[in-house]
């Protein structure tokens, strides 16, 4: 029978606590750009004009539908040779997580502004509103609302990706896991160790996420 | 910019990248397989009245959800293979790792399924003696499994999207083998982005295929879970 050995995590608290720190600085990067981008993004795609409708469509359907493992690969790998000079792990992973994250966003951008009611923008319009200040002050504050369950969601998604960023080499939490393994030989306490600080995070988040779903439904 | 595309090295190369997508479509559809009958056996006994049967699954659920899919697969791949002493391949790892996983979420379908059937269908069975197997069998779970096209497919596609995480432990997928070929003809731009494109060869017709079924089904009034 194996003996669980976990008090070397437990006196090094270091390992774990550094990797959730880069874990963290990744998540917020990734999610403020992701978010911002795929407003913009998502505009596009609500837009009839061509020129704004195509391009944001195509980005779209790309980050969407190709493995986000394949995007950071191509961030990391591809990309330095195209612009002629390398990128840290941490750019590569971060515009990887942001550009997947501006595509989704900006399919919940997109869905939650043609959810809201024709006679809203027809109402606005007869007050002499301008398109920007419709958007502003009527479509997107409602629009918000209904949106909430989903970008939570996509959050957490988000929050679960960031351990890919292992596989370059970023050293946040899945990959000072796997630097403690080789060193101290203890994969079974430091990846359960990671799965649990996840899981302790995520768990409560999910929770409340759950709630919000609730909450819009009626 | 005015690097020079050579895809020559790549396109020679090709067979090799075919490879890996076809290990990448062959794990998919094991694991999508594998996943959706052990899922259905977790809903049913998440759906236990047996508050020590449902809710220790209702956790297990809970975990294999919001624990990252390559956490799951490291520890499998590095620690279980300690824990239980088997001697674990990438293969096996990735296989057992990816239906466990899909078959956490397909449990919550199931579930969300079959409590949505009407009670008036419930009713009807049991009015006619129908053991409860058998309700279950010829009553509610072909109508749970109509409501829940939709959300498989979608997340058969997920799925072959999680698979790529798999080339972190050596599976000889499409992505692992890109970075081989990547390594060997120094290449990195036009592998990544060829193996890109072949991914989205596969994805994208999924998806639009995924929607039109999805737009058929709200059309016809076919109510729909997940």
């Amino acid at each position: 029978m194996y003996e669980f050995d976990f008090q070397f995590i437990l006196d090094n608290p270091g390992f774990l606590w550094a990797g959730l720190k880069h874990t963290l600085a990744l998540y917020a990067a990734s999610l403020t750009i992701g978010l911002a981008l795929g407003l913009v993004i998502g505009m596009g795609r609500y837009s009839t004009r061509k020129w704004l409708n195509w391009p944001a469509t195509i980005w779209v359907e790309l980050f969407r539908n190709t493995p986000v493992l394949v995007q950071m690969m191509w961030f990391f790998f591809a990309l330095p040779v195209l612009i002629g000079f390398s990128l840290t792990a941490f750019t590569a992973a971060t515009m990887a997580l942001a550009a997947n994250a501006s595509a989704n966003a900006a399919e919940i951008f997109r869905a939650g502004i043609q959810s809201i009611h024709k006679g809203q923008w027809e109402a606005s319009r007869s007050l002499g509103m301008s398109y920007g200040r419709i958007m502003r002050r009527i479509i997107l504050p409602q629009a918000i609302r209904r949106m909430v369950p989903a970008f939570s969601n996509r959050a957490i998604e988000l929050a679960k990706m960031t351990s890919l960023a292992s596989t370059i080499s970023y050293a946040e939490l899945l990959y000072e896991a796997r630097l403690m393994s080789s060193m101290q030989f203890n994969p079974i306490e430091a990846f359960t160790a990671v799965a649990v600080v996840f899981f302790v995070v995520l768990y409560p988040l999910t929770r409340i996420v759950a709630r919000f779903e609730v909450d819009a439904r009626i | 910019m005015d690097y020079d595309w050579q895809f020559g090295p790549v396109f020679r190369n090709f067979d090799l990248l075919l490879w890996g997508l076809g290990n990448t479509l062959m794990l998919t559809a094991i694991c999508l397989v594998l996943g959706l009958i052990l899922g259905l056996a977790i809903a049913l006994l998440r759906l236990s009245r047996l508050w020590i049967v449902s809710a220790p699954i209702g956790l297990l659920i809970d975990f294999l959800r919001i624990v990252p899919p390559l956490v799951q697969l490291m520890w499998v791949f590095f620690a279980l293979p300690i824990l239980i002493d088997v001697r674990m391949t990438p293969f096996i790892a990735a296989t057992v790792t990816l239906s466990i996983q899909s078959a956490a979420f397909f449990a919550e379908v199931f579930r969300g399924g079959i409590i949505s059937i009407e009670r008036d269908q419930w009713e009807a069975a049991r009015s006619l003696a129908m053991p409860k197997a058998t309700m279950m069998r010829r009553i509610i779970l072909p109508q749970a499994i109509t409501r829940m096209i939709p959300t498989i497919l979608e997340r058969g596609i997920e799925l072959l999207k999680t698979t790529s995480l798999v080339s972190a432990i050596s599976f000889a997928d499409l992505l692992f083998q890109a970075t081989q070929v990547s390594q060997s003809v120094f290449r990195p731009l036009e592998t990544f982005t060829v193996a890109a494109g072949l991914y989205l060869a596969v994805i994208l017709p999924a998806s639009i295929g995924v929607r039109l079924v999805e737009r058929r089904m709200a059309r016809s009034g076919v109510s729909t879970v997940g």
